[in-house]
């Protein structure tokens, strides 16, 4: 018994000690921001932070207790978000086999259910594209959203005759024109006058979008409002789910997965897909390079996202609710986002709630979740220190 | 065929007429045939696209998030096969023996009506129903009890309704010897009744039972799916089966989600297709106990 | 056929069959008592077991109305004759209509819905009828027992193919097959009322053509077997003295075995409707999936009330004010409706042939 608890002890001391790390980081981050107010950018501030925390991690190990994985069974569904299954995938069995003690089921089922499972209890952690919207925060007010990386949205396109190595630039307005059926050609003056040089086949647009709720068109109509203010934004809006414009042959597709399947069977099709399957894309669909609001046309190379992502490092809010979408960044890629984990503060028990926490808090460690390794794989960026600081101060809640 | 000598007009006629039959057999052997090619395009397409991936470790290693064996589905779908099994067994049978023998004409017209009803409400219904009412009113969350009820719901129709014609279908005479001969109504029931009709009231069931392995729509919002062998938790038992990975699946963009897909599909098949032979075996078997021209 | 059960008379009730044992009184006694217990209590134990699909009838019932009241009240009869189905900004303030609270500018209309379900329905029986009908006469009378048989088996491995494997069947294989070998087709069509229907692009691999063939194939096992039990019902006294008098096989089918089974077939086939009005999984994989639209062509992507609860339900649930939960649960609620319209349709016109004539496949999923 006493050997039992002794070993237990040794093993929550390893890992604590490491998840210090994130979470003196992330501390010492808000620590920065507050008193360093001359220092020029928050961004810079807190990569300092990271870089001294490290060695005073064992300070303040009392308050990590809570992050310990549990050595009681835990039982964890995590459902939701399509573009976050690869990763989820990625990072489940990496934590099981370390922790046998964990059973974790992933699902992919679309953000839409991801938040209205964790709302309803039916799965442990949610996963979502998408922040909380107010009806839901107010009609559970338990449920918090997570950051938990920065995740990036391609517009892909199968052109006959087009190489899929060429990559067409399209601004949000155009696009979407495309899915209200106002351009129905790929050589439409609108796209052709974008791509000088590019001889675009006339071929009919095939305009693909998601049949679930989901987090991906939450993203993609920001968006088409955001660049489209008048048009889409008037008319239709940005939603998880809204009332596409009726275009001949739309498809509606299931998830990501479904997207990309159903783009590459279908001839002159544009689809909004996220990062995480770029390596089923690659080669088979087209990638676009979107206009930005600085007028830069860019794709979603791993320093565009990560120029995005700094551009709102420091406007991120205690709650983690925030589009990044069309920032402010001159060679960011335009439609990048928090991954969300939501997940309520009340949980069933205080051992489910452990093992929610310790979960998430790996995913979040640089050292084992959030490698680069890991997130490469699936062209994910690990969120800025200030995000990371918000991910931890929102995880020390859940009960 | 004619006694009389025919005109050339009835000849000409009578050529029509035989060629009207000809037609007939011709349209209705494609007919046939547009049944049975289905079939085998169908099955055909699983198992070519099972058999070159198959691997026994399917069956062997549990689904890892969207790679990995389908062990914890085959054993889910086997599971709550038993568990329908028994509990929409016990109920429609019941059900079946009291419309056949006891219901008196009223109330046989109710109960028949509601459980045509049933079988008419769309599985999806039942499914909804079940998220609503089971996983989140009573909350009993994804659960595996959930999925047995909701299956049970969706056979308990056809078991009754195959229970009640298999009954039916005793002779009468058969009833008639046995109590003139003075023999107890549940002995009648036990010894005579339910022994002669045992074969369809047995097909029936296990037909039902490859009816509710091939069910989804009510299982995805009371199962749910698991990549871990069945628990039997009343609360939070979410429970993988073989339907669940070809809804899921059928168009992931990874070979090894594709393969879940297919060789779900597979198992599926090779179960269905057991179950029938079964129940072909079992009605062979039991229908000695009928009549002639009666099993 | 008496050896069957005479040795069971032999053996007192309950003592289970051991021939040698003796009789005794008592056990006699005792046997005959727990005989009468049992004939009391085997009506009573089935009965409850009787009432149990009324009771879960009502379960879900009640469930489904409880949740779709507010909807039915703020939606209203338009809700079956709009065709904008929009679930409001859901990141908007939610607002209060009659005491229910829903996102801003939600509009629900069923009525593509409705008509995506009856067009693929309807298609499905254009497909099954025939087959099934055809099949059924060929087999009864033509072909010997044992062929027979195995049409009997095939019937059943139709029953028994999940719905998700016939979806699968049509989105990777049937679909992508019609799509190319209509495609010439279909372009050639003249573009002139009711033929316009079936001119058009053929689009990829899903639509209402393909979920109304699939539902077709569904549905001919709830149709081929009953028009089978049909026509061996037919009297083979009218069918011996009709070629008596000099009819041929085609005059016997016209006049003799379809006036016979006629209202049956009927009948039946509006049972295979109303099976394919509610299929859910096949629909789902096949339609394309679009919300808010009416079909064009027979190629367009299309969605059926249940394909539509099927895919909507879990995202309904992130709607935080709920009202798109009840919506689906009104879309049930008509989907029930016309389901049993159509079973009812089915039972009057199967009245005449007596419930019997109901093959038992024909109440699969």
């Amino acid at each position: 018994m006493v050997e039992r608890g002794r070993s237990e002890t040794r093993m929550y001391r390893a890992f604590g000690s490491k998840l210090a790390a994130v979470s003196v980081a992330g501390i010492a981050v808000i620590a920065a921001a507050c008193s360093s107010s001359k220092s020029p950018s928050t961004t810079a501030a807190s990569k300092q932070a990271t870089t001294t925390t490290a060695a005073s991690a064992a300070t303040s190990l009392s308050s990590l207790e809570s992050y310990l994985p549990s050595t009681s069974k835990v039982s964890l569904t995590e459902t939701g978000s399509s573009l976050m299954y690869p990763m989820f995938n990625i990072w489940v069995p990496q934590f099981t086999k370390q922790w046998g003690n964990y059973q974790i089921t992933t699902a992919s089922t679309g953000s839409g259910t991801g938040i209205s499972s964790a709302a309803n209890g039916t799965a442990q952690i949610g996963a979502s594209d998408a922040y909380l919207s107010t009806s839901q925060t107010t009609a559970n007010p338990g449920l918090m959203d997570i950051p938990i990386v920065i995740s990036a949205q391609m517009v892909n396109y199968n052109i006959p005759g087009l190489s899929s190595s060429t990559n067409l630039k399209l601004t949000g307005a155009v696009v979407s024109k495309i899915y209200q059926g106002k351009i129905t050609n790929w050589n439409d003056p609108a796209i052709t006058a974008l791509n000088p040089g590019v001889t675009i086949p006339s071929h009919v647009i095939v305009p693909l979008h998601r049949s679930d709720g989901s987090g991906d068109t939450f993203l993609f109509t920001t968006l088409l409002t955001d660049t489209d203010p008048s048009g889409w934004g008037a008319s239709i809006g940005e939603n998880t789910s809204v009332t596409w414009p009726n275009v001949p042959g739309a498809l509606a597709e299931n998830g990501n997965g479904g997207m990309v399947s159903g783009c590459k069977v279908t001839p002159g099709c544009i689809a909004y897909i996220g990062i995480s399957y770029l390596s089923q894309t690659q080669g088979v669909l087209g990638e676009a390079q979107i206009q930005n609001k600085s007028g830069n046309f860019e794709l979603p190379t791993p320093a565009a996202i990560a120029a995005e992502a700094a551009s709102f490092a420091s406007s991120t809010p205690a709650s983690g609710a925030i589009s990044l979408i069309y920032g402010p960044a001159s060679d960011g890629y335009p439609i990048i986002n928090y991954e969300y984990t939501i997940v309520n503060k009340q949980q069933s028990s205080a051992t489910v709630a452990q093992g929610i926490k310790s979960f998430l808090a790996w995913c979040l460690d640089s050292r084992y979740g959030a490698t680069s390794a890991n997130l490469s794989q699936v062209g994910f960026q690990p969120l800025p220190p200030s995000a990371i600081s918000v991910a931890v101060n929102l995880l020390s809640k859940i009960g | 065929m004619t006694l009389v000598a025919a005109t050339p007009h009835e000849k000409g006629v009578n050529r029509a007429r035989t060629a009207g039959d000809t037609i007939m057999w011709l349209v209705c052997g494609l007919a046939l045939a547009a049944l049975v090619l289905p079939i085998i395009w169908i099955i055909g397409q699983v198992i070519a696209r099972a058999i070159p991936h198959f691997r026994w470790s399917f069956l062997t290693q549990p689904t890892i998030g969207n790679g990995g064996g389908l062990s914890q589905a085959v054993l889910g779908t086997l599971v709550l096969m038993a568990m329908v099994g028994v509990i929409a067994g016990v109920t429609g049978v019941g059900a079946g023996i009291y419309l056949a023998e006891y219901a008196r004409r009223r109330s046989a017209i109710l109960l028949r009506g509601a459980t045509e009803v049933l079988a008419g409400v769309p599985s999806i219904i039942v499914g909804y129903v079940g998220f609503t009412a089971l996983a989140i009113g009573l909350k009993w969350k994804f659960s595996i009890w959930a999925a047995a009820i909701a299956l049970t719901a969706i056979v308990i129709p056809y078991i009754a309704k195959t229970t009640e014609l298999a009954l039916r279908g005793v002779p009468g005479s058969f009833r008639e010897g046995a109590e003139a001969l003075g023999m107890r109504d549940i002995l009648i029931l036990r010894r005579i009744s339910l022994r002669a009709a045992s074969s369809g009231i047995i097909t029936g069931l296990i037909m039902a039972l490859a009816i509710s392995v091939g069910e989804t729509a009510p299982l995805l919002y009371t199962a749910f799916w698991s990549v871990h062998n069945p628990t039997f938790g009343l609360h939070n038992s979410p429970v993988g089966y073989l339907t669940y990975p070809i809804w899921t699946f059928y168009n992931y963009p990874v070979k090894s989600a594709t393969y879940l897909a297919t060789e779900s599909a597979f198992f599926l098949v090779i179960l269905v297709g057991a179950l029938i032979i079964a129940s072909r075996l079992v009605s062979r078997r039991l229908s000695r106990y009928m009549p002639l021209g009666q099993g | 056929m008496t050896t069957v059960f005479a040795p069971e008379l032999e053996k007192a009730p309950g003592s289970n069959g051991s021939p040698g044992r003796p009789f005794h009184m008592l056990s006699l006694r005792v046997a005959r008592l727990w005989g009468a217990c049992a004939d009391r209590a085997v009506p009573w134990v089935t009965g409850v077991f009787a009432v149990v699909p009324i009771a879960v009838l009502v379960a879900i019932t009640v469930v489904l109305f409880h949740e779709a009241l507010p909807a039915i009240r703020i939606n209203g009869i338009g809700f079956l004759t709009r065709s904008r189905w929009d679930v409001g900004s859901g990141y908007g303030i939610p607002i209060k209509v009659h005491g229910v609270e829903m996102a801003p500018h939600t509009s629900y209309g069923a009525w593509p819905l409705i008509l995506g379900t009856l067009e693929s329905s309807a298609l499905a029986l254009v497909i099954a009828v025939p087959i099934s009908v055809g099949a059924a006469i060929i087999v009864v009378e033509k072909l010997p027992p044992r062929l027979s048989r195995w049409a009997g088996i095939c019937l059943e491995v139709l029953v028994g193919i999940p719905s998700v494997i016939y979806g699968l069947w049509g989105i990777l294989t049937l679909g992508p097959f019609l799509s190319k070998h209509l495609a010439g087709i279909a372009d050639h069509v003249p573009d002139v009322p009711v033929l316009r229907f079936f001119r058009g692009p053929t689009y990829g691999a899903e639509g209402l053509l393909v979920s109304g063939v699939v539902l077709g194939i569904m549905i001919i096992p709830i149709i081929a077997s009953t028009s089978r039990d049909l026509i061996r019902q037919v009297p083979s006294s009218a069918k011996e003295g009709a070629r008596a008098l000099g009819m041929t096989d085609f005059e016997v089918v016209r006049k003799v075995i379809w006036p016979w089974t006629r209202s049956g077939i009927v009948g039946a086939s509006v049972l295979g409707l109303g099976r394919a009005l509610g299929e859910t999984m096949a629909v789902a994989m096949t339609s394309g999936a679009v919300l808010g639209t009416t079909a064009h062509s027979i190629f367009s992507h299309m969605n059926t009330i249940a394909a539509t609860i099927v895919s909507q339900l879990d995202s309904a649930f992130a709607d935080g004010t709920g009202f798109e939960v009840k919506v689906l649960a009104e879309l049930g609620l008509v989907l029930i409706v016309i389901t049993l319209l159509c079973n009812f349709g089915a039972k009057l016109l199967l009245k005449r042939f007596g419930a019997s004539a109901i093959a038992p496949a024909a109440m699969g999923n």
